[in-house]
Formats: structure tokens, C-alpha cells, sequence
């Protein structure tokens, strides 16, 4: 991934060249090999706008658990992926394990604005939720890493946050003599590695999914599941806010990545893809699931309510090239905020306790 | 100076010529290309509409073919001409579950 996009290209030069030419207006020209003609307006025709049984038809939730072909489920590699997930022992200071900025007690983060790493050092972003990873088509706030295997490792190997290289993990854990067996059941061809280990928290994660909150009863028919309050705020949110543009579905993202004008330099996406105007300053779209446990908001953390969110988003940020065409200011009604905080409160499960597993010494 | 705005724009006509002809249209409703995999021949081109509700941001990481088409508004269309054969990948910038391969042949 960090290969993306190696070098801005001649792209660029282009773009300025034909900026100082003046008056013609296209969006970018490519060089060389492609060339990108003129932007035309088309007409899309006139749709009526779908009516509330369509909108919530898409809001249904799904019935199983996507697993990768190359890593399916079995109970062997949860549960061991389980005991890995709350293992303090990952981390090279043996005092802190995925669970620790990822907690069941916080909506699968940690309640605090940045997370925190090795030797107590506050990180750059927030610690977001690993509720519903299963879904995720992209991982990180900057979207740098492609699997959730490959996220499993990450935080692991980092200086600032685990600290730990993956070959003095695989000695330690070597060394730890009932680990060997359940490595053994969960992969009986592969063994003990870090490609395995990695494979069976990935697992674990995907078994973490928000259970049924007094939204999906109102989407499945029970209209008294939810307040008339909170259904006035799904139609603003699907409607004049246009929250759903792409906090999109049952879990409430298409994982797109969108600059939403928060005053940060923290440039995000854009370390990744440089040439790209709307990468920079852009983060993944969150899910909204369990959202109400889930404060401070934000990939900085910066907003301490869903109504200092909701305001966040009625203002439209700070406008500058990088912000998404989406964010504008709303013109939103007192009650039209309240409204859709009621909404969000309605995605809010009845999580059963995660018990802490028993871990092999 | 005056030699130069000349070229360009003979240049840039020339190409935008070419959407006169019947490209391979590819759209984007719903955040999902319309075909996954396209094949046209080197020297053609292909015309990507935004007919979904919300921006989408087209380019290609692809080596040697590199474009953007930047913030791409909804109700609008672009034409992208593929001058040299090879397996190109599209993708949105924004939306990561967008990838579409396109094949250009001599
Ligand atoms: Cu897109």
C-alpha cells in the first residue's frame, strides 16, 4: 500500500500547466498513456425520492458472518484468537494487549480522545471500534492496511503502540508451554507463527459483531421499537442531513474516505495517495453502531457528544479543495439535531458481557 | 507562450473529438462500477458517468498509466482515452469496494 502512489507523477505538472493556460475546464489531464477528455453534464432524469419502506429495506441485518476463503471460521481458531486478543503478553512491556485500547467495557475502543501506546504515550488518532470488522472492505482510520490479518499484526509491531517485533513474539509465546496446543488444534498444517497468530485474531475480531439493538426491531416491523423522535431522525439522516451518503447500510459505512473539515493537520488518507486532492485530510467513515458507548467522536477525538457531532456536520467544517462536496452547512432545526442524536441512540445494543478469557501460562 | 496555448488547445480539442464516437459507457449507481471488467481497443476510449447520487473520485494507480479524474459530481460523464495496450485498474479513490479492470488491446 505504501507503494500507491510512489511519486506525484507528471500528472501533476500537467494539471498546472493547463491551470495557467486559463478558461478550459476539465477536471485533470492525464499524460503519456491516458488522456482525460472534458467533464460533460448529463441528464440523470428526475427520480421520485424512495419512499421510507425502500430506505429501510436497505438497512436490514445481514444473517451470517463473512469469513475470507483464506482464513475460514472454525471454534478452534476463535477461541485461540480470543486468549491472543486479551493477552497482555503481546506487547513488549507485557502490560498491554488489543484489548486494552480495544475493551468490550467501550464499545470495543477505549473512551479516550487518542489512544494511548508503549510507555504511556498518547497516540496521533483515536482508537476506533473493532465492532463489526468482519464487514470492513479497508482498515485504519487511513485505510494503510488490507486485511484484518494484516490489522491484527500492525498495532502489535508498532514502536508507539505494542513495540513488539513479531519474531521476539513468537519466542515468548513459544515459551509459554500451553499455547503450543491450542496452536496445534486451530492450525494442525501450519503451526505456531506470526501468520497463524495473526489469522486467529483476525477471527476472534470477526465473531465481534453488535447484537440486535431497538433499531433493527424497528426495521424488521415493530413500530414501537423506537421513539417517534428517533424515526423523525432516520428520515433527516437519510434525508436533508445526507449522513447516509456514507455512513451507508446496517452498519452504517461503506469504509469510504472523506476530508469532513475537522481542523487537524493530521492529513490521513493523503500520506497514502499524495496526487489526489480529496484524500488529503481524509479518514475512513466510521460505522455507527454502538455509537452511543463510543465517545469521544472523531478520528482526533475532538468532539465529546453525538451533539457537538451533529453541529460539527449542520456548520460544515472548515471549507478547504480536500473537503468532501458532501460537507455544506445544513440548516438543520433545533429539533431536527435533536432528532437525529434520538436516531442514533436507537443503535445501541444490548451487548452481553464479553467474559475475559483464561489465558495459558 | 502564445505558441504554446495554441498546441494545448488542438491538442485537447482533438481529444474531446473523440467522445462524438460511441464509447463503452461505465457507470457508478450505488457505489458499484456497472461491469467489473472491460476490454477496449488501445486508441479508445471509455465514458465514465457518474449517474449515483453522491461524488466519486476515479483513478488509476496502474504504472505508466496513471490518471485522476478528481472530484467527479454527480449527473456528469468523462471520457478516459487509453492510448497503450496493457491491464489497467480503475479504482475510487473514496469508495475502496470500487475496483474495475480495464484491458486495453492492440
Ligand atoms: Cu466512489
Amino acid at each position: 500500500m505504501p507503494g500507491l502512489f510512489p511519486r506525484r507523477s507528471n500528472l501533476f505538472g500537467t494539471v498546472v500547466v493547463a491551470a495557467s493556460i486559463g478558461a478550459i475546464s476539465f477536471a485533470s489531464i492525464g499524460l503519456g498513456a491516458v488522456v482525460v477528455g472534458e467533464t460533460r453534464r448529463i441528464d440523470l432524469g428526475s427520480k421520485a425520492a424512495p419512499g421510507i419502506d425502500s430506505i429501510k429495506s436497505q438497512y436490514k441485518r445481514p444473517a451470517t458472518i463473512p469469513f475470507p476463503k483464506e482464513n475460514p471460521y472454525t471454534p478452534e481458531k476463535a477461541a485461540l484468537g480470543k486468549k491472543l486478543y486479551f493477552d497482555t503478553r503481546l506487547s513488549v512491556s507485557m502490560a498491554q494487549s488489543c484489548a486494552s485500547c480495544h475493551s468490550p467495557g467501550f464499545g470495543w475502543g477505549d473512551g479516550l480522545a487518542v489512544g494511548v501506546g508503549h510507555g504511556m504515550a498518547k497516540l496521533g488518532r483515536h482508537s476506533p471500534t473493532i465492532v463489526n470488522a468482519a464487514w470492513g472492505a479497508i482498515f485504519m482510520w487511513d485505510g494503510r492496511l488490507a486485511t484484518l490479518e494484516e490489522q491484527a499484526l500492525g498495532p502489535i509491531e508498532a514502536a508507539g503502540e505494542m513495540n513488539m517485533p513479531l519474531n521476539q513474539l513468537m519466542d515468548r509465546l513459544g515459551s509459554i508451554s500451553e499455547y503450543k496446543p491450542l496452536f496445534a488444534a486451530a492450525f494442525p498444517s501450519e503451526g505456531m507463527s506470526a501468520k497463524t497468530l495473526a489469522k486467529a485474531i483476525a477471527t476472534y475480531e470477526r465473531t465481534v459483531v453488535s447484537e440486535r439493538a431497538p433499531f433493527d426491531a424497528w426495521i424488521e416491523g415493530n413500530e414501537k421499537a423506537i421513539s417517534e423522535e428517533a424515526k423523525r431522525g432516520f428520515a433527516v439522516f437519510n434525508g436533508k442531513a445526507m449522513c447516509s451518503a456514507c455512513h451507508e447500510g446496517w452498519n452504517f459505512t461503506n469504509d469510504g474516505f472523506q476530508d469532513i473539515g475537522l481542523p487537524s493537520k493530521d492529513i490521513g488518507r493523503g500520506e497514502f495517495v499524495p496526487g489526489v486532492v480529496k484524500m488529503q485530510h481524509a479518514f475512513k467513515t466510521p460505522g455507527l453502531r454502538e455509537i452511543e458507548r463510543r465517545s469521544p467522536y472523531m478520528h482526533d477525538g475532538s468532539l465529546d457528544t453525538l451533539e457537538a457531532v451533529v453541529e460539527h456536520y449542520d456548520h460544515g467544517g472548515v471549507d478547504r479543495p480536500s473537503r468532501s462536496d458532501l460537507m455544506k452547512p445544513l440548516g438543520l432545526s433545533a429539533q431536527e439535531k435533536a432528532d437525529l442524536v434520538a436516531f442514533m441512540k436507537t443503535l445501541t445494543s444490548n451487548l452481553s458481557p464479553t467474559a475475559v478469557p483464561v489465558l495459558p501460562r | 507562450m502564445h505558441k504554446t496555448i495554441a498546441f494545448a488547445l488542438v491538442v485537447l480539442t482533438g481529444f474531446s473529438a473523440g467522445a462524438l464516437a460511441a464509447n463503452q459507457m461505465v457507470y457508478q449507481k450505488g457505489r458499484v462500477f456497472s461491469s467489473e471488467n472491460v476490454s477496449i481497443k488501445k486508441g479508445d476510449a471509455l465514458t465514465f458517468v457518474n449517474d449515483d447520487s453522491i461524488p466519486h473520485n476515479l483513478m488509476s494507480a496502474t504504472k505508466g498509466s496513471e490518471f485522476n479524474l478528481g472530484s467527479q459530481a454527480p449527473g456528469t460523464s468523462t471520457d478516459v482515452t487509453f492510448k497503450e495496450a496493457g491491464d489497467i485498474q480503475v479504482i475510487c479513490a473514496i469508495h475502496p469496494r470500487m475496483k474495475m479492470m480495464v484491458k486495453v488491446t492492440d
